[in-house]
C-alpha cells in the first residue's frame, strides 16, 4: 500500500501550517472532552445566525425518537416574507466525528446557501458518541427530519422541497438518514448533499493508510470516532448501514447526492467508492474530488482559490436540485 | 471536526501573528504557489485588500480578504503600506488600510508577501519578460509601419508610451527589456550587445546600437579577451569605428599584425588586453598574476613583435583601437 501521499494545494498546506498548533491531524478518545470544552465551540457562540438580521433564528424542542429525549432543532428562515410560496428547506447535520459539536457547528455554510436561495434551514441537535452510540446520532436525526417535513409550513418551508444536508459525520448520517427514510417510507427528501461524508468503520483505504498522521481527520481519529459510535463492533462483521452507509448493500431508490472530498483525506477512497456505487445502482451523484484538498477544506480556508470553486459547485447543484 | 478549528481558523486576521505569517508565506512559496495565492495571503491575513502592480511586466493582481480577485483601474493611494519588490524599486505591493497605524504584523506580511512575489516574478516572467520572437522582431523593425509597431508593443505587454531597450545576444534571438535602471539584463556569460533605453516606438534605434554593441565584444577567453556585455551608451565615438571596419574583410595591418604576433606567442593576447584596459602597468601585471618584471620583458617582446611601442600613450591607444578593431573585423 502506497504511503506517499498526494500534495497538499499550496494555499491549504499554508492554511494548514497557519493553523497546526491549533488542531492535531490525530484526535483520540481521551482528547474527546478536552476539545468539547476548548475554545472552539466557544468562537461558535459568537456567530450571529440571524446574519445582520437577514434571519429569524429559534430553538424549538420537538420530540426525538419513540422513549428518548426531545431534540433540539435550530431554526434559521429569512425574515422577510417568502417571495413564491414556500420555501425549500436545507435540513442540515452538523460534524464533528460523531463526538463533537452542536447544531451550530457549520451552520454558516448552510446559512449562506439559504440567502442564496431564500430557503430555511432547520440545524439538528442530536446525541453524541460514546455516551450515546448507535442508533442515538442516526434516530435523533431522523426524528428531527420527521418533524420538518410533518411542521414545514410552520417554518415558510415546503415539506416537498427538502435537501439533507451533512459535512464529515454530518455528511455520514446524512447518507444513512437517505437510507433510513427509504425504508421506513420516511419523508422523502429531494437531494442528499454529502460533503467529505464520513462513510465507513473499516478505517482501511489506500487513503486512509496514505493520510495517516497527515492534515485533519486522519486514521487515529476516524478510529476514535467510530469507536465511540460502535464500540467493539466497529470494523466487524455487523455494522448495520444505518450507522456506517458504505455498508449497505442495496443502494437504489435514493434521492439524487452531492459528494465532494478532498484528494488528501482519509475519506478520499470511500466517498469515492461510495459515489461510484450510486452510479452503479442506477442512481443520481455528482462527485467533486478538489485536488490537494485536505478534510474540510474549503471550512478551514474559505478564501482559498480551491475552496471559492468548491463552494460555488456546492452552491450550482443546490440551485439545480431545488429548480 | 473541520468547523471546530474552522473557528479557530489562523486566517482570522486578529491571529496575524508575524511568526505565523512568516509560515504561510515560507509554505505557499515552498509549493510554488502563484501570484494570486500569495496577494491572497496577503489580502487574508491583513484582513484588507492587497494589490499587486509591478509596470514592467504588466502584473495587476487585486484581492479582497474574502479571496475573491477583484482588480481595481483606481490607482493605489500613497498612504496605504506598501512594499517594493526590489530594495531600491518603486512600492508594487499595497495593503489597501486606510489611515495606516504602522503595525509589525501588515510589514512583516508586505515583506514577505514581496519577497515570495519577486521570486515568483523571476521564476515566471524574469526570463524573458518579452519572449514572441515574431511580435518582438516587427517592434524592433524600423521598415514595419508605425501602426504595427505599436501593435506588436502592445501585444508584448508593452507600454506604447513607455520606454524599453533592445538586447542584441551573440547567439539567441533578439530580446526587448525594461527601461529600469536597476534591472541588469540577464546574458548568463554570453556575449551581449545592449541598447540605450529609448521610447517604444523608438526600439529600431536601440536594436541598431544593440547590434553594433554586440560587435564589440569578446568571449572573454585569453585567445579573445575583452568584455562579454557592451552597453551601446559606454561607446561614445568609439562605436564610429564600428563604419570604418567591414567583418570579414581583410583587417587593417595592426591587426594583421597583433594576429600574427598572437600566432606564435600565447600569453599575448591576454597581456595586451590587460595593458589596454587597466590603469596602470601594476594593475596590468595584477590583472594576469605576472610579475611587474615579467610583464616589462614580455612587453618588450610584444612591441618588437608588434613594430610600435605600447607603453607610451600613443602606442597604448594604438594598440586600444588594433585591439578593438580586431573584434570589429571578426566575421
Amino acid at each position: 500500500m502506497t504511503q506517499v501521499p498526494p500534495p497538499f494545494d499550496p494555499e491549504l498546506a499554508a492554511a494548514l501550517e497557519a493553523i497546526k498548533d491549533m488542531i492535531s491531524p490525530s484526535l483520540t478518545s481521551e482528547e474527546i472532552e478536552a476539545v468539547r470544552t476548548g475554545p472552539g465551540i466557544q468562537l461558535l457562540g459568537e456567530l450571529d445566525l440571524t446574519d445582520g438580521g437577514f434571519f429569524e433564528v429559534e430553538d424549538r424542542a420537538v420530540p426525538g425518537p419513540e422513549g428518548a429525549p426531545d431534540i433540539s432543532l435550530l431554526i434559521c428562515r429569512p425574515a422577510a416574507e417568502p417571495a413564491a410560496g414556500p420555501r425549500p428547506v436545507i435540513y442540515y447535520v452538523h460534524g464533528g466525528g460523531m463526538v463533537l459539536g452542536t447544531n451550530r457547528v457549520g451552520v454558516d455554510g448552510p446559512l449562506a446557501w439559504a440567502r442564496e436561495l431564500d430557503a430555511v434551514v432547520v440545524s439538528v441537535e442530536y446525541r453524541l458518541a460514546p455516551e450515546h452510540p448507535h442508533p442515538a446520532p442516526v434516530e435523533d436525526v431522523y426524528a428531527g427530519l420527521l418533524w420538518t417535513a410533518e411542521h414545514a409550513d410552520e417554518i415558510t418551508g415546503d415539506p416537498e422541497r427538502i435537501v439533507i444536508a451533512g459535512a464529515s459525520a454530518g455528511g455520514g448520517l446524512c447518507a444513512a438518514l437517505a437510507l433510513l427514510t427509504r425504508d421506513r417510507k420516511g419523508p422523502q427528501p429531494i437531494g442528499q448533499f454529502l460533503q467529505c461524508p464520513m462513510l465507513d468503520d473499516r478505517n482501511d483505504t489506500p487513503s486512509s493508510y496514505q493520510m495517516a498522521g497527515l492534515g485533519i481527520w486522519d486514521r487515529t481519529s476516524n478510529e476514535t470516532g467510530w469507536t465511540a459510535l460502535l464500540g467493539e463492533a466497529r470494523g466487524g462483521p455487523d455494522v448495520p448501514a444505518y450507522a456506517a452507509p458504505a455498508r449497505a448493500e442495496d443502494l437504489t431508490g435514493l434521492p439524487p447526492a452531492f459528494l465532494d472530498v478532498g484528494s488528501a483525506e482519509t475519506f478520499r477512497d470511500e466517498v469515492v467508492a461510495y459515489a461510484s456505487r450510486l452510479w452503479q445502482a442506477g442512481g443520481v451523484a455528482e462527485l467533486h474530488v478538489w485536488p490537494g484538498g485536505f478534510h474540510g477544506f474549503d471550512g478551514f480556508a474559505p478564501q482559498a482559490a480551491l475552496s471559492q470553486a468548491a463552494r460555488a459547485a456546492q452552491l450550482r447543484w443546490l440551485r439545480r436540485i431545488l429548480g | 471536526m473541520k468547523e471546530l478549528a474552522g473557528r479557530l481558523t489562523a486566517l482570522d486576521p486578529d491571529a496575524g501573528a508575524a511568526v505565523r505569517v512568516i509560515a504561510y508565506f515560507d509554505r505557499l512559496s515552498e509549493s510554488r504557489a502563484g501570484l494570486e495565492a500569495l496577494v491572497r495571503g496577503a489580502a487574508v491575513l491583513s484582513g484588507v485588500p492587497a494589490r499587486l502592480f509591478d509596470a514592467d511586466r504588466r502584473v495587476q493582481v487585486r484581492v479582497e480578504p474574502d479571496g475573491t480577485r477583484q482588480d481595481s483601474d483606481l490607482p493605489p493611494d500613497p498612504g496605504w503600506p506598501s512594499a517594493a519588490l526590489t530594495p531600491d524599486g518603486a512600492p508594487a505591493l499595497w495593503l489597501e488600510r486606510a489611515a495606516a497605524q504602522p503595525s509589525v504584523v501588515d510589514a512583516v506580511i508586505l515583506e514577505r508577501a514581496a519577497g515570495a512575489v519577486r521570486r515568483v516574478l523571476d521564476r515566471t516572467r524574469g526570463r524573458a519578460p518579452i519572449d514572441d520572437p515574431a511580435l518582438v522582431e516587427t517592434v524592433l523593425d524600423a521598415t514595419a509601419p508605425e501602426a504595427a509597431r505599436l501593435h506588436a508593443a502592445r501585444r508584448l505587454g508593452l507600454d506604447p508610451a513607455g520606454q524599453a531597450r533592445a538586447l542584441a545576444p551573440y547567439d539567441g534571438r533578439p530580446r526587448i527589456a525594461p527601461a529600469h535602471p536597476e534591472t541588469e539584463p540577464p546574458h548568463a556569460g554570453h556575449r551581449l550587445g545592449i541598447g540605450p533605453v529609448v521610447p517604444v516606438l523608438d526600439l529600431p534605434r536601440s536594436w541598431t546600437a544593440a547590434r553594433t554593441a554586440l560587435r564589440f565584444t569578446a568571449d572573454g577567453t585569453a585567445q579573445d579577451p575583452g568584455a562579454r556585455v557592451v552597453h551601446a551608451d559606454d561607446l561614445g565615438g568609439i562605436a564610429l569605428l564600428a563604419d570604418l571596419v567591414v567583418p570579414g574583410a581583410e583587417p587593417p595591418p595592426d591587426v594583421r599584425a597583433v594576429d600574427t604576433a598572437a600566432a606564435a606567442t600565447p600569453w599575448l593576447l591576454a597581456t595586451l588586453h590587460a595593458v589596454a584596459s587597466t590603469a596602470s602597468l601594476r594593475a596590468a601585471a595584477t590583472e594576469i598574476n605576472v610579475h611587474h618584471s615579467t610583464l616589462q620583458d614580455r612587453l618588450a617582446h610584444a612591441e618588437q613583435l608588434l613594430g610600435w611601442p605600447v607603453r607610451t600613450p600613443q602606442g597604448r591607444l594604438r594598440l586600444q583601437l588594433a585591439l578593438t578593431m580586431r573584434h570589429l573585423a571578426r566575421a
